[in-house]
């Protein structure tokens, strides 16, 4: 199945991309999507303590399963206002 | 009943005028429009510009549910939540949070209480850009 990985701010500026798509296993979790794109950028380990996930504009987290299509945002802490 | 909200993250610069002029046709007794603006000295440094990027499905999704809060909490007719991206020059407005009500308390309890929570949980972030050339990312950890 593919998701696609949604990037902002300085995740987005890590990996080069807004938007990655990825291929997961059936069944794959957050948790699952993350290490896979760790082992392609290791620096994003520098964010993981810090890294909140939302699946189709919905708060989630690491133990979310995730199905075909699914769009999973990576977020770092906000800083807006 | 739901409140009248005034939701948006756009690139266009943000003026108030618009702003309380929606809000003041809820015809009642007091209107807060608060701007947020890039500020020129944070502690030593000294910042030229702001820029901005938001999840903008999910920003608005998230400022929609704090005004419905808000209209929980508080006895209040129409809240505006205005979220600029892209380049903020120094003085110039990032947000703006407006609320009206029949009375000013409810108007100045529920746009404090707004603002300090699109800091919180809005997918909204803040680039510094100082004047010495270096650029920074803001937002270290989760406030909650």
């Amino acid at each position: 199945m593919t998701v696609t990985v949604r990037l902002f701010a300085a995740l987005r500026e890590l990996l080069g991309s807004s938007s990655i798509a990825c291929e997961l296993e059936p069944g794959s979790r957050v948790a699952d999507l993350i290490e896979r794109l760790t082992e392609a950028e290791p620096d994003l380990e520098a964010f993981d303590p810090v890294l909140r996930v939302a699946v189709n504009d919905a708060w989630s987290d690491r133990d979310t399963v995730l199905a075909d299509g699914d769009e999973v945002a990576l977020l770092t802490p906000v800083s807006g206002g | 009943m739901s409140v009248q909200h005034w939701i948006d993250i756009s690139a266009s610069e943000l003026t108030p005028d618009p702003v309380w002029k929606w809000l003041a046709e809820s015809e009642g007794g007091g209107i807060t429009v608060f701007l947020g603006t890039t500020r020129r000295i944070t502690g030593d440094r000294e910042t030229e510009q702001l820029s901005y990027e938001a999840h903008e499905s999910m920003a608005r999704k998230e400022m929609i549910r704090l005004a419905e809060e808000a209209a929980a909490r508080w006895d209040i007719m129409r809240v505006a939540m205005l979220h600029r991206t892209g380049v903020v020059p120094v003085s110039h407005a990032s947000v703006i949070i407006g609320v009206a009500s029949a009375h000013r308390s409810e108007a100045f309890e529920a746009s404090r209480w707004l603002i300090d929570e699109l800091k919180v949980s809005v997918p909204i972030w803040k680039k510094e850009h100082f004047t010495d050339g270096t650029t920074e990312w803001q937002g270290d950890q989760w406030s909650r």
